[in-house]
């Protein structure tokens, strides 16, 4: 019996790992399958209510308008005028659908000139956010 | 060692499993930490395209104005935000008859959003927003 200092006795090495590390596993293919990378706009947003609004998809750009209209994507104010040139350059590399999360204070205008100018960068899918309770 | 069961192998057992078992742990708190679950609910909207719009001067065609002051006309006459979905059934000949919602720039989007709603609620299948200034 010539055991290395490292080696414990045999009774000490007996646990068996595998189903924890199976229950690991399960657990890391859970998070990889459901993470998504989505650029939140970072801000205080308050939905207007609705009653008939469907489940939006996960994945997805969202550009917010806050109640003092200004447009932000990313945490980053783009302004009416920005939004379509960074919405190409988005959609160019991935096709995703758009949300737009428009204050309800916010008028209408703004919200109207974010559609068109996400509608003429290409985007198929737009929808608006809202709130159901 | 007279009794071992067929399970344990003394000499296949002796694969070193920790390291492998930190790495996924990392792995594992890296996707438990990046998850947000967005459960985005919203609304599809739509602007007439430019058929739609030729033919806007038809009769049959209900247009909805949203003025700078929130208020709901539907013609000349001002109905309040709990009227509309019933108004809205009462003069649609059919489903199919398209719904403009014409919304003043300076009006807010909340007001908007709850006459899309109102509208959808009335059994209108062709709504279309525009927007006026």
């Amino acid at each position: 019996m010539r055991q290395s200092i490292l080696n414990e006795p045999e009774e000490a090495t007996e646990i068996n790992l595998s189903p924890m590390i199976d229950c690991i596993f399960i657990l890391l293919i859970f998070f990889i399958v459901t993470t998504v990378f989505v650029e939140e706009p970072g801000l205080e947003i308050v939905k207007p209510n609705a009653t008939i609004d469907q489940d939006l998809e996960r994945n997805s750009i969202i550009i917010a308008v806050s109640a003092d209209n200004k447009v932000v994507y990313g945490g980053k104010e783009l302004g009416v005028a920005g939004v379509g040139a960074r919405l190409r350059q988005l959609l160019n590399r991935d096709d995703l659908p758009v949300i737009i999360q428009a204050d309800a204070r916010a008028d209408h205008g703004v919200f109207s000139a974010v559609w068109s100018e996400v509608k003429s960068a290409g985007a198929k899918k737009i929808s608006l956010a809202t709130l159901n309770d | 060692m007279a009794r071992r069961s067929i399970l344990t192998d003394d000499s296949e057992a002796e694969i070193n499993l920790s390291s492998m078992i930190d790495c996924i742990f990392i792995l594992l708190i890296f996707f438990i930490v990046t998850t947000v679950f967005v459960d985005e609910k919203g609304l599809q909207v739509a602007k007439p395209d430019t058929a739609a719009v030729s033919m806007s001067e038809d009769e049959e065609n209900v247009t909805l104005d949203i003025t700078a002051e929130n208020k709901v006309m539907l013609g000349a006459e001002e109905i309040a935000l709990p009227d509309v979905s019933g108004r809205v059934k009462a003069s649609l000949l059919d489903p199919e008859t398209p719904v403009v919602i014409r919304a003043h720039e300076k009006s807010s989007h909340g007001t908007f959003v709850s006459v899309w709603d109102a509208a959808r609620r009335g059994g209108a299948q062709a709504l279309s927003f525009s927007t006026s200034s």
